[in-house]
């Protein structure tokens, strides 16, 4: 049930969620009746829990706050509905992947508008999205959705399996039905979590500007996302019909939406079952308290309350409540216990390096990387004028100068973060100008961040294996069976690159546990876990004390071999200790490039740094 | 062509439109100076009705009912932004979202418990009683006053925000809290400023609103999502983006029921849709302020 | 608590003394035991190339970041980890790097805004003598304003509320040669005036040409402490933590 859980322990280990989830739909309505429940009640919590793990996926997993989940839930409710009563068919199984199919649909259509805008925008154009499909029901479509009053009468369920049909007759038989596919729905929702795309979702949500750094279509995945919480919600819509013998509009209900979002959120989000504790307590509370006399209305506002409470200080709900108690009460966790024993100390050079593919070549190899005539204006402000560049293939190249100079804007055109005014990138003969920061790092141009850009809430090694991911995934792939741990291929590069970057023995620490030192080389790691061949350092040695930065000017020689490096610094004997050749840029132009010789005696540079009032010309070199 | 009726329905757009104003105003200043989406803001245009209500049962005045609406959302506003909002504001804007949507739910079923689910009434006032011929059509007195009084509310905000000392902070603080703050001001008082002008604002179209609505628990649903479509199509953080997005969502819910009720509240979105398609910033507002 | 000074026979209180600070950005060590003072009516230069930790120790002094570890006295009185509006209260002004004036805001209510909290203010009158180019431009919004005239306008703002210690952070930056002869200017008379400041400069000769003294920082350690003087006197230091 842990999502930060990438250990292979054994088969009943790894089966663990299942089994509790399993259990407890079956002991539900037994445990209910002695404190009050009743059948309705379990069955409306596997309702509300199944409609939650889509969406728990969406917002707990990928980090996407949507307030309009209502409209799937009433689209898929009301297309099965009508169905049976129409009736087109008396089969619920065909109704109900109808309902889902629908909703899944429309999530496609809403995800595609929604998700132009991210954060708020986004949480406020599902919020308006689910209000007109709510106005839409009511009464342009009132013809099929009956407007105000639902669609009543509809039949209790027939299941059609082809071969055979399962005539669902008691609420007992309804219960079961509910409970199955909760299950099946848990036990999907689980794999996806563990496949490739889990692990894309989790880092979207932890960290989006590094996802889509390291290569993943970040857009798409989002919309997967999205789409896979409408389908749940579909399901979940038809289901409700079923179990009420009646659907009704308030399916489309903000209330709706606001419900479950505050259910997940008291149960905990990102636990996939924590929709449905707080499907629990909302409903329970509900019926429970409606009986007190004093405070019978008065439940809702508690609830709230209560909400507010949690939101404030503790944040994981009740899931998340229970998490922290468990890693407390099992201590600190052993680390890297599976993983690849680390038999060299910290900052001596490991037994293996990264492979090198090529022979490395200084200054003379060909060209793997060029700009042309790179500029960059912003209204009125010329960062980069008209800068020109070329990088030999296993050459380090440093790129400085004073501040203003337009290093970083030049350094963001070449990594597609930032599209050009006017000018091109080449690679390897491929135009990659424009093209996007995702494209360019699939093609082989990594960039490491200034400031850490890591995956705060997962491992070292989860941080590796999404960069690792994503050249073995592509921009986007559609994976989401396949267990992302057991791909042999991912997990030998995971290993190697821990090693180059000297983590292997950190692998199972969670990121916020590491020294900072650390934190920089799991940084430049993840770069390099895409096996670049061009890769473009942003400040490495920033906030390094002096010690640190003699270790990674260490670790990048080492990595220096077979790849091409372009390094910003302000370090000056980094810079002369690394670079086979320096450009100098000032007021957005080059003004010199060289060995760092022939930098350190060129007049113009020095003129640069102390601001000699000599005035000088860009040189074009 | 039904002229009468055109022309009352251009006027009804005006009216609703002035109250989205209003509402907007409040919701966007919030937004842009403390970057909190107000999901609560709903919940405050209902209570400043409910404000009213009480007001005007005990006294009899409308005028005190006007000012009641005003003064209990301000001292609320205050409040919540004391005691709970300014908790937020290095915290995710998710959290911010869910915090003050749990507001949101505290506030109206605090209002349903104490006054029950059934609608309350707010009279129209005496001298808003009637109707005005405007030549093609007679129109209700009390509409007009309306849009009358909302003019006079955002003349007032508006020389309180460019005309005063407090309003250039506030202003100021919109841009850039740090340089605010190192000019030897502190600018988390003014966050309180700013929210209790929004709310304040919230409150007072709620009661102003009062007569012409029905008044219930849940009347502030609405007009939350309606002020957020008004909000995208204006422009975050915009006096000018409210004030025009705000007319322009009027106009299209009461044109649009005039010639299809069941799709006005769609064409609304639709418009929404619209603008975020072709200018994400929104008519007034600056891209990149995210 | 005085932290006297020694100098010759006399013993004397900084105006601001700056003690052992470590900042951190994030988790990312930027200053390592930073210790530096500045007495009254001097011009000091902070230099160094940029991300050696310049700007972080001005921020730190002006209470934008606070210091893990240390201690800074303005008058005597430990300032750190106060907030920016009570160390600007107590006398000290931050003129930022890339200015940051209130573009939405007019010349005039950039001036006024600076003047509301402060005890004593310049008058209007008073900047539009000093700055005559400003008074031309009052009713502009900022944002309109050129390069230069946006410095202007952010060390006007400083001036307004009577500080008795001015930082300038890179006032020089990004600006054409002729604007930075007129700033110079503007910062010699300052000087002239008695004012203390502290300036923060990669255009090393504009900044030692106003200076009485100069510290270097690297790599966000203190390597150099010293007069312009002897510092030309040493070009291997200059081209090594200055230059390339």
């Amino acid at each position: 049930m842990s999502e930060g859980a990438t250990r292979r322990g054994g088969p009943f280990r790894e089966r663990l969620p299942e089994i509790v989830v399993g259990l407890a739909v079956i002991a539900l309505p037994f445990a209910l009746p002695p404190i009050g429940g009743t059948l309705d009640l379990a069955q409306r919590i596997l309702d509300w829990g199944l409609f939650g793990l889509g969406f728990d996926i969406l917002f707990g997993f990928t980090g996407l706050l949507a307030f309009g989940q209502a409209a799937f839930f009433g689209a898929g409710g009301f297309t099965a509905a009508y169905l049976l009563t129409a009736p087109y068919t008396e089969n619920a199984v065909l109704a109900l992947a109808a309902g889902t199919v629908v909703g899944a649909v429309l999530g496609l259509i809403i995800g595609l508008l929604s998700l132009r805008r991210s954060g708020i925008y986004f949480a406020m154009l599902t919020l308006a999205f689910g209000e007109m499909a709510y106005f839409l029901e009511i009464s342009p479509l009132a013809k099929w959705t009956g407007g105000e009053n639902g669609i009543a009468g509809v039949p209790t369920p027939t299941l059609g399996f082809g071969l055979f049909t399962l005539n669902l007759e008691t609420p007992d038989d309804v219960y079961w039905l509910l409970a199955v596919l909760f299950f099946l729905g848990f036990w999907l929702a689980r794999r996806i979590i563990r496949s490739p795309l889990g692990l894309v979702l989790r880092a979207i949500r932890d960290n989006e500007t590094r996802a889509s750094a390291v290569g993943h279509d970040v857009q798409k995945y989002k919309l997967t996302a999205f789409v896979i919480a409408a389908a749940y919600a579909g399901l979940a819509g038809g289901l409700l019909g079923l179990l009420q013998g009646y659907m009704p509009p308030d399916a489309f209900y903000l209330d709706t939406s606001g419900q479950l979002v505050v259910q997940t959120v008291i149960g905990g989000a990102g636990t996939l079952v924590g929709p449905a504790i707080g499907a629990a307590v909302w409903l329970y509370l509900y019926t429970a308290l409606q009986q007190v006399a004093d405070i019978g209305s008065l439940w809702k506002m508690f609830l709230g309350a209560i909400f507010v409470v949690l939101v404030t200080v503790l944040r994981g709900g009740i899931g998340g409540g229970f998490v922290l108690l468990w890693r407390r009460v099992r201590g600190a966790r052993k680390e890297g216990s599976l993983d690849a024993p680390m038999t060299a100390p910290v900052g001596q050079a490991p037994a293996t390096t990264m492979p090198v593919d090529r022979r490395r070549a200084r200054r003379d190899g060909p060209v793997v990387l060029s700009a042309t005539e790179l500029t960059k204006r912003y209204s009125g402000l010329l960062a980069v004028d008209r800068v020109s560049f070329e990088l030999m293939d296993g050459e380090i190249r440093a790129v400085i100068g004073p501040n203003g100079a337009g290093k970083s804007t030049f350094f963001n055109m070449l990594a597609g973060v930032v599209p050009p005014t006017s000018g091109d990138v080449h690679f390897k003969g491929d135009r990659l100008t424009g093209l996007g920061v995702a494209v360019v790092c699939q093609r082989g141009l990594a960039k490491s961040f200034q400031i850490n850009q890591l995956f705060g809430t997962l491992s070292v090694r989860e941080n590796v294996l999404i960069a690792a991911l994503a050249r073995h995934l592509g921009k986007f792939r559609l994976s989401l069976l396949r267990n992302v741990l057991r791909i042999s291929d991912l997990a030998r590069l995971v290993d190697e690159t821990l090693a180059a970057v000297q983590l292997s023995d950190r692998a199972g620490t969670p990121v916020s546990n590491l020294a900072y030192g650390e934190k920089r080389r799991l940084e430049i790691g993840l770069a390099l876990a895409t096996r670049p061949q061009v890769l473009l350092l942003d400040e490495p040695m920033a906030g390094m004390s002096p010690n640190e930065r003699t270790d990674t000017v260490r670790l990048l020689k080492r990595i220096a071999e077979g790849i091409s490096i372009v390094i910003v610094e302000h370090d000056m004997d980094v810079i002369f200790e690394l670079a086979d050749r320096i450009t100098v840029l000032y007021n957005g132009g080059k003004i010199a490039e060289g060995t760092p010789e022939q930098i350190q005696a060129d007049p113009h540079v020095r003129a640069a740094y102390l601001g000699s009032p000599v005035a000088h010309e860009p040189a074009r070199g | 062509m039904n002229w009468p009726l055109l022309f009352a329905q251009v006027f009804n757009g005006l009216t609703l439109g002035a109250l989205l104003v209003l509402v907007a105003m409040g919701l966007t200043i919030i937004f842009g100076a403390l970057g909190v989406v107000n999901f609560a803001h709903g919940s405050f245009y209902a209570l400043g009705a409910y404000a009213g209500v009480v007001a005007y049962k005990y006294s009899g005045s409308f005028l005190l009912a006007m000012v009641s609406g005003a003064v209990v959302l301000l001292v609320v506003g205050v409040i919540i932004e004391r005691g709970l909002i300014r908790l937020y504001y290095n915290r995710p804007k998710e959290d911010q979202i869910l915090v003050t949507f749990g507001v949101a739910i505290v506030v109206v079923e605090a209002i349903r418990a104490h006054f029950g689910g059934l609608a309350q009434h707010l009279p129209v006032p005496s001298w808003g009683e009637g109707a005005v011929n405007l030549g093609l059509t007679y129109y209700p007195t009390y509409r007009i006053e309306v849009l009358g009084i909302v003019a006079c509310a955002l003349v007032a905000l508006y020389l309180v925000l460019f005309r005063t000392k407090i309003g250039l902070i506030v202003r100021a603080g919109i841009e850039d809290p740090l340089i605010v703050n190192i000019l030897g001001i502190n600018v988390t008082r003014t966050f309180l400023t700013v929210f209790g002008l929004g709310t304040m604002a919230a409150g007072f179209a709620g009661v102003i609103n009062g007569p012409i609505v029905t008044v219930t628990p849940d009347m502030g649903a609405d007009v939350l999502v309606q002020s957020f479509v008004v909000i995208v199509i204006g422009g975050v953080g915009s006096f000018w983006g409210a004030l025009v997005g705000g007319l322009i969502a009027g106009e299209i819910l009461s044109l649009t029921a005039m010639v299809q009720p069941a799709y006005s509240q769609v064409m609304l979105f639709a418009a929404m849709a619209v603008v975020l398609i072709l200018r994400p910033q929104g008519l007034f507002g600056v891209q990149g302020r995210q | 608590m005085c932290v006297p000074h020694i100098s010759g026979a006399r013993w004397r209180m900084s105006l601001l003394e700056v003690e052992g600070i470590n900042a951190y950005y994030g988790d990312a060590h930027t200053l390592f035991d930073v210790s530096l003072h500045v007495e009254q009516h001097e011009v000091v230069a902070l230099l160094g190339r940029n991300g050696a930790g310049k700007t972080t120790t001005l921020k730190t002094i002006m209470g934008v970041m606070a210091p893990k570890r240390g201690a800074i006295r303005f008058g005597g009185q430990p300032i750190q980890g106060l907030p920016p509006y009570e160390i600007a209260r107590r006398g000290i002004q931050l003129v930022p790097d890339e200015r940051r004036i209130l573009g939405g805001l007019t010349v005039e209510e950039n001036l006024v805004l600076a003047g509301l909290a402060a005890e004593r203010r310049w008058p209007l009158e008073r900047v539009w003598e000093v700055f005559p180019r400003l008074a031309e431009r009052r009713g502009n919004r900022g944002r309109d304003l050129s390069g230069g005239e946006q410095q202007m306008l952010a060390i006007a703002r400083a001036l307004v509320r009577e500080p008795q210690l001015i930082l300038l952070d890179e006032p020089f930056e990004g600006l054409a040669p002729i604007i930075v002869q007129d700033l110079l200017g503007v910062c010699r008379a300052l000087a002239k005036e008695g004012r203390t400041i502290v300036i923060v400069e990669q255009n090393v000769h504009a900044a030692l040409s106003l200076a009485q003294r100069c510290y270097v920082l690297n790599n966000g350690h203190l390597v150099y402490e010293g007069t312009p003087a002897s510092l030309h006197l040493d070009p291997d230091l200059m081209h090594r933590y200055l230059g390339v």
